[in-house]
C-alpha cells in the first residue's frame, strides 16, 4: 500500500493517539480515520489497551514518606543556611579580613597613643593649675660655693624657665638627662671666663655655679656648672673647647622616661584622690571625727602632690637643660719678685722666729712629758725590779 | 499554578515552601512509579523518599533548561535500576514477586502486571513511562537517553505485544 493510496502510516497512529502530533498532522489523521476503518480500529484498540493499563491503579503513598522527606527538607534547609552563611563569608572574606585588620590597626594606634594623650591631659591640667598660681622665684645659690674672687650675683645669671613653658615643652619621646665635663688649660684666663658667660647667654642657658680661685705662686682656676638647653649642648661644647687646650672631656646621659611617666601617673592618682577627698569633705558633715580625718588626709595628699610635683619639675628641667661642668685653669708663668727686705727687718724677724722656736720646743717637751710621763713611770716600776733580779742571777752563775 | 520549574527555582532561591509544593504534587506519582515496578510496597516508599532526597541534595546542580519531570524521573529510573541490580545480586527479586499483592485492585493489577512482565524490558519501560507517568515522546527519549524514533517504535511494538498477551487465553486465565 503506497502513501498515495493510504496517506497515513501505521506508526503515525500511535503518536496521534498519544497526542504527540502537531494540530495539522492530527487533523489529517482525524480525517483519514473517518474514511479508513482499519486505521480507526487500530486506534480504538490502542485506546482500549491504554484504558486497560490505566485501570491498574496503585494506592497512594503513606504519610510516612512525607514526614521523612519534609524532615530531610528541614535538615537540608539548615545545612543550606549554614552554607549560605559560609558562602557569604567566602565571598566577603577579604573585606572582613580588611575590616578586621583596620580595626586592629586602629586599636593598636589607640593603645600606642593613649599614654601620650593622658600625658597631654595631665600637662593641660598642670598648665591650668600653674597659670592660677604665682611662679615662685628660683632659690638663691649658696655662698659657700663661691670663691673669694668669684662672688657673682648668680640669681641674676640663672634664667629659670617659666612654668607654662615647661608644661608646654614636655617631650613625648624619650627623656634624657645629659651631662658633660671639660677640663681646659688656658693662657688667657680672664677672657676665657668672660667667654664662658657669653656662651651661656648665647645658648639661652644659665650659670648654675661658678667658683674662681687664685693663689700666689700658681695660676688661677675656675670651676663652673653650666646649664644649657639640651638642644644647644653640642654647640656649647664646641665653643667651650675653643677656650684653650682640652685636657679632659667626658659625656654621660641617662634615660628618665619611665621615672617621669611614673611620677606623672602617681601625680594624677594623687590629684584624683584629692578631688575625691574634697568631695567627701563637702558631703560628710555629720561627725567631727570624720571631718577631721578627711582634713588630715587632704593635707597629707596635698603634701604628697607638692613633693611629686617638685620631683617631676626637677626631672623635667634636667632633661630640658644639659649640665656642663667646666674646670678651667690658667697656665702659670712665674713673675719677677720685688726687692728683699732690710737686714734689721731680717734680724728682727730671726729673733721673733727664735723666740717662737724656743717657746714651741719647751711647750712640746712639756706636752710630751705630760702626755707620756705617767706611762713611762708605770713601765719603769714594773721593768726595773725584773732587770735587777736578772742581773744578780747572771752574776751568781759567773762566780760559781 | 506555578510550573514545576518555577517552584524548583524558587526552592533553589531559598524557599522551602516551593519544594513542599513540588513534593505534594509528585509524591504519589513517584511512589506509583516504583510501586508498579517493584513488588515491595515498603521498598517502593523508601525509593520514592530517596528520589526526593536526591533531588533536595542536588538542588544546586538543577538547571532550568531541563524539565523537572524529566529530571525527576531520570533520578527515579536510576534508583530503580540500582535496586534491580541489587535484587538480582541478592537473588530476592523472584521470591519477593510472589509475595506482594496490590491493594487497590488485585485482579487487574496482577493481570496487567503479569502481561507487562512478559514484555521486552526496553519496550515495557517505554510503555509504562507513557501510560502511567504520562511522559511525552520527547521526555521519554530524554529520560532513557534514546532517540525519539526509537521511543515511537518501541512504544508501538510494546502495545502490539501487550495486546496479544492480554488477549491470549493464558493471560485471561491468570487474571479471571
Amino acid at each position: 500500500m503506497s502513501r498515495k493510496e493510504h496517506p497515513v502510516w501505521e506508526d503515525e497512529l500511535m503518536p496521534f493517539m498519544d497526542g504527540q502530533l502537531d494540530p495539522a498532522q492530527a487533523s489529517v489523521i482525524e480525517e483519514h480515520l473517518k474514511e479508513c476503518e482499519e486505521c480507526a480500529a487500530m486506534v480504538a484498540d490502542a485506546r482500549g489497551l491504554s484504558m486497560q493499563m490505566r485501570a491498574w491503579e496503585v494506592e497512594n503513598s503513606s504519610d510516612k514518606i512525607g514526614e521523612h522527606v519534609l524532615a530531610d527538607l528541614q535538615g537540608h534547609e539548615k545545612k543550606r543556611r549554614r552554607q549560605q552563611q559560609w558562602a557569604w563569608w567566602s565571598r566577603n572574606r577579604m573585606w572582613a579580613y580588611g575590616l578586621g585588620g583596620a580595626l586592629a590597626a586602629a586599636a593598636l594606634v589607640a593603645v600606642v597613643l593613649m599614654p601620650h594623650q593622658e600625658k597631654d591631659l595631665v600637662q593641660l591640667f598642670e598648665l591650668e593649675r600653674d597659670a592660677s598660681l604665682e611662679t615662685a622665684p628660683p632659690p638663691p645659690p649658696s655662698e659657700g660655693q663661691q670663691g673669694q674672687q668669684g662672688q657673682q650675683p648668680q640669681a641674676a645669671l640663672k634664667q629659670e624657665l617659666p612654668e607654662t613653658k615647661v608644661a608646654q615643652e614636655a617631650p613625648s619621646g624619650p627623656m634624657v638627662i645629659r651631662n658633660a665635663r671639660l677640663t681646659i688649660l688656658t693662657k688667657e684666663f680672664e677672657s676665657a671666663r668672660a667667654r664662658i658667660q657669653a656662651i651661656v647667654q648665647q645658648t639661652m642657658g644659665y650659670l648654675d655655679q661658678l667658683t674662681v680661685r687664685g693663689e700666689t705662686g700658681s695660676g688661677k682656676a675656675l670651676s663652673a656648672t653650666l646649664r644649657l638647653p639640651a638642644s644647644q649642648i653640642e654647640s656649647g661644647l664646641v665653643e667651650l673647647r675653643k677656650l684653650g687646650k682640652v685636657l679632659e672631656e667626658s659625656q654621660t646621659s641617662s634615660d628618665v622616661t619611665s621615672q617621669y611617666v611614673d611620677l606623672q601617673a602617681r601625680l594624677t592618682n594623687a590629684r584624683n584622690t584629692e578631688q575625691r577627698l574634697l568631695a567627701l569633705q563637702r558631703e560628710r558633715t555629720d561627725k567631727l571625727t570624720d571631718v577631721v580625718g578627711v582634713e588630715r588626709e587632704i593635707a597629707r595628699v596635698r603634701e604628697e602632690i607638692e613633693r611629686m610635683e617638685a620631683q617631676r619639675k626637677d626631672v623635667f628641667n634636667k632633661t630640658q637643660f644639659a649640665t656642663i661642668q667646666v674646670e678651667l685653669s690658667e697656665e702659670y708663668r712665674a713673675e719677677i719678685q720685688p726687692s728683699a727686705p732690710s737686714a734689721g727687718t731680717q734680724l728682727h724677724n730671726a729673733l721673733i722666729d727664735g723666740y717662737h722656736a724656743a717657746l714651741n720646743s719647751f711647750l712640746g717637751l712639756t706636752l710630751f712629758v705630760l702626755r707620756y710621763g705617767p706611762a713611762l713611770l708605770l713601765w719603769a716600776i714594773v721593768l726595773v725590779p725584773v732587770a735587777l733580779l736578772l742581773r744578780r742571777r747572771l752574776q751568781g752563775l759567773r762566780t760559781s | 499554578m506555578k510550573s514545576d520549574e518555577q517552584l524548583m527555582l524558587e526552592y533553589k532561591g531559598g524557599s522551602p515552601h516551593a519544594f513542599e509544593q513540588l513534593f505534594e504534587r509528585y509524591r504519589n506519582p513517584v511512589y506509583g512509579f516504583f510501586r508498579r515496578r517493584l513488588n515491595n510496597a515498603g521498598r517502593a516508599e523508601e525509593l520514592a523518599q530517596e528520589t526526593f532526597v536526591v533531588i533536595l541534595r542536588g538542588t544546586e546542580q538543577y538547571e532550568p533548561t531541563a524539565k523537572f519531570r524529566t529530571y525527576m524521573y531520570s533520578i527515579a529510573l536510576k534508583q530503580l535500576w540500582s535496586e534491580r541490580r541489587k535484587a538480582l545480586r541478592e537473588g530476592k527479586f523472584a521470591a519477593a514477586s510472589q509475595e506482594e499483592k496490590f491493594e487497590s485492585d488485585p485482579a487487574t493489577g496482577l493481570w496487567i502486571r503479569g502481561a507487562l512482565e512478559q514484555l521486552d524490558p526496553d519496550h515495557r519501560e517505554v510503555l509504562m513511562l507513557r501510560e502511567y507517568e504520562q511522559l511525552s515522546y520527547d521526555e521519554i527519549a530524554e529520560v532513557l537517553a534514546v532517540p525519539v524514533n526509537t521511543v515511537r517504535s518501541r512504544l508501538s511494538r510494546a502495545r502490539s505485544e501487550l495486546k496479544g498477551l492480554l488477549e491470549s487465553p493464558s493471560a485471561k486465565g491468570v487474571s479471571r
